[in-house]
């Protein structure tokens, strides 16, 4: 003889509304649930973490941006103030060769001063259009006409002529304004040879 | 579908029978959860926590009005449950008989709770409970009889006291299954069993003579006992001029009883004693059926 009903026989009043438990296998559709859940979690995790190093490294490349900009603009600055020096030092040059023909002539207006006579402002000028002329305005310290002349001997020594000069003498003081002009010697001998 | 149904569902609870559900095993019902095991007699009241792994604890036992017990000890027994479940062992206010020619068709124990007069035929009486079990050699059944206002009272002073009755069964009846299952497991009629059942359960004593796998005679008193064993060896006592000399007894108890097992041999003398009583039998056996 066999006896197997071991299921405890219950005399509690019963609840009409029972419902059976649903199907195992459906058991699928929550545990889905919860991993489609946990997986949305992890990618958005990624995704964030993943987002914050991008902000981080558009930062670090927006700071070094700004840092090789501020760079720049100071290296521009300095070649800005290298190319103003250079300019002056160019013009300096450029002023000291443009210089370098009247060298001859400043030194014998400078040498032809007597004993008894200074130079007190000397300028000469130069027009772009015409080059070859020098407009000279020579104040001297010096209590006669006498001076003068002896300046200009030694300039037209120079093979330099002066034109439309003009001077003022008083107390002690000549003023005199002339345009100078340099003749060439050989041209002056090829004109007058035909003669 | 409402909420409660989406909540069910993802917290897993839709897919296990509901704690109310007497078809479903105890541990199915209740599977990470706190319950509480309760034995119910004429004058006393033993509980058992069963903790959510559905291990039983120790047993607490009061002797006195089991709705007196309830009323001053509810307080200290309701953390012991969770959500309050508990099962009640009623141990006393049942009959336990021995029948025969009763309904053999296929799910008649199983009918009993719907069509009882189908099943019982004249033996059936209106506002009682049953439960059966048949012996499959023989036209013979083991019938227990629960009164239906005793059953709803206890389930409403249970109620009363704030727990959710979640099963109400038999423990004396339970153990005698538990002892014909274990014995009683060759199919067919070519190694048939003679056994002296005798089952203890708080109280109650229930005795069972099967000669031959044929149920011969069937006693069955509740109150019998409180500490002393005496009275239980009273009460068995006619029994050993009746039994074949080759039976041996089958003791089964909720609880080991000391001395029980040495009292029998002594008023069955030369008699095998197998003694299937284990500490917290009953509540193991509640939990896992």
């Amino acid at each position: 003889m066999q006896i197997t009903g071991r299921q405890i026989d219950d005399f509690k009043s019963d609840r009409k509304d029972i419902t059976p438990p649903l199907p195992v296998v459906l058991r699928l559709v929550p545990l889905l649930f919860y991993c489609s859940i946990a997986v949305a979690v992890i990618l958005s995790s990624i995704f964030a973490i993943q987002f914050q190093l991008a902000v981080q490294k558009r930062d670090t490349h927006k700071a070094m941006s700004a840092s090789l900009g501020a760079q720049t603009q100071d290296a521009r600055n300095q070649r800005a103030a290298l190319e103003t020096q250079i300019k002056k030092a160019t013009d300096i040059q450029n002023w000291v060769a443009g210089s370098r023909p009247l060298q001859p002539l400043l030194v014998e207006i400078a040498r032809s001063m007597g004993p008894r006579s200074s130079i007190v402002n000397l300028r000469l000028d130069r027009e772009a259009d015409n080059p070859s002329q020098y407009k000279m305005a020579l104040s001297m310290g010096t209590d006669s006409t006498k001076q003068i002349d002896l300046t200009m001997e030694k300039l037209a020594s120079l093979n330099y002529r002066a034109f439309s000069p003009t001077q003022t003498l008083g107390r002690g003081e000549l003023d005199y304004k002339a345009t100078l002009v340099h003749q060439d010697p050989f041209r002056q001998q090829n004109e007058e040879a035909p003669r | 579908m409402n909420s409660i149904d989406l909540k069910s569902i993802l917290n897993f609870s839709a897919f296990r029978p509901e704690p109310d559900d007497p078809s479903a095993p105890w541990k199915k019902r209740f599977p990470a959860e706190k319950t509480v095991f309760f034995g119910l007699g004429r004058a006393s009241l033993s509980w058992r926590a069963i903790s959510r792994s559905g291990k039983p604890g120790d047993l607490e036992s009061v002797r006195a009005e089991p709705k007196e017990i309830l009323a001053q000890s509810a307080e200290h027994i309701k953390p012991l449950a969770e959500q309050g479940w508990c099962a009640v062992s009623l141990n006393t206010r049942y009959v336990i008989s021995l029948e025969t020619n009763l309904s053999r068709r296929t799910g008649s124990e199983e009918m009993l709770k719907t069509n009882a007069r189908g099943v019982l035929g004249g033996r059936y009486e209106r506002g009682k409970r049953y439960a059966l079990t048949h012996n499959p050699e023989t036209n013979s059944s083991i019938l227990l009889t629960f009164d239906e206002d005793q059953t709803r009272k206890v389930e409403s002073m249970f109620s009363e006291a704030g727990f959710r009755v979640g099963r109400v069964c038999c423990g004396a009846y339970v153990l005698l299954k538990h002892a014909l299952a274990v014995t009683n497991t060759a199919k067919g009629s070519e190694k048939p069993v003679s056994a002296f059942y005798i089952v203890c359960c708080e109280g109650a004593v229930c005795a069972l003579v099967q000669d031959q796998d044929r149920w011969l005679e069937l006693r069955s008193r509740t109150d019998v006992y409180e500490e002393d064993v005496t009275p239980i060896t009273d009460l068995l006592a006619p029994f050993h001029s009746r039994l074949s000399p080759d039976v041996g007894i089958t003791l089964v108890c909720d609880e080991p009883m000391e001395g029980l097992e040495d009292r029998l041999a002594k008023v069955f003398p030369n008699r095998e004693v197998r003694d299937l009583s284990e500490p917290a039998l009953l509540a193991t056996l509640m939990v896992q059926n």
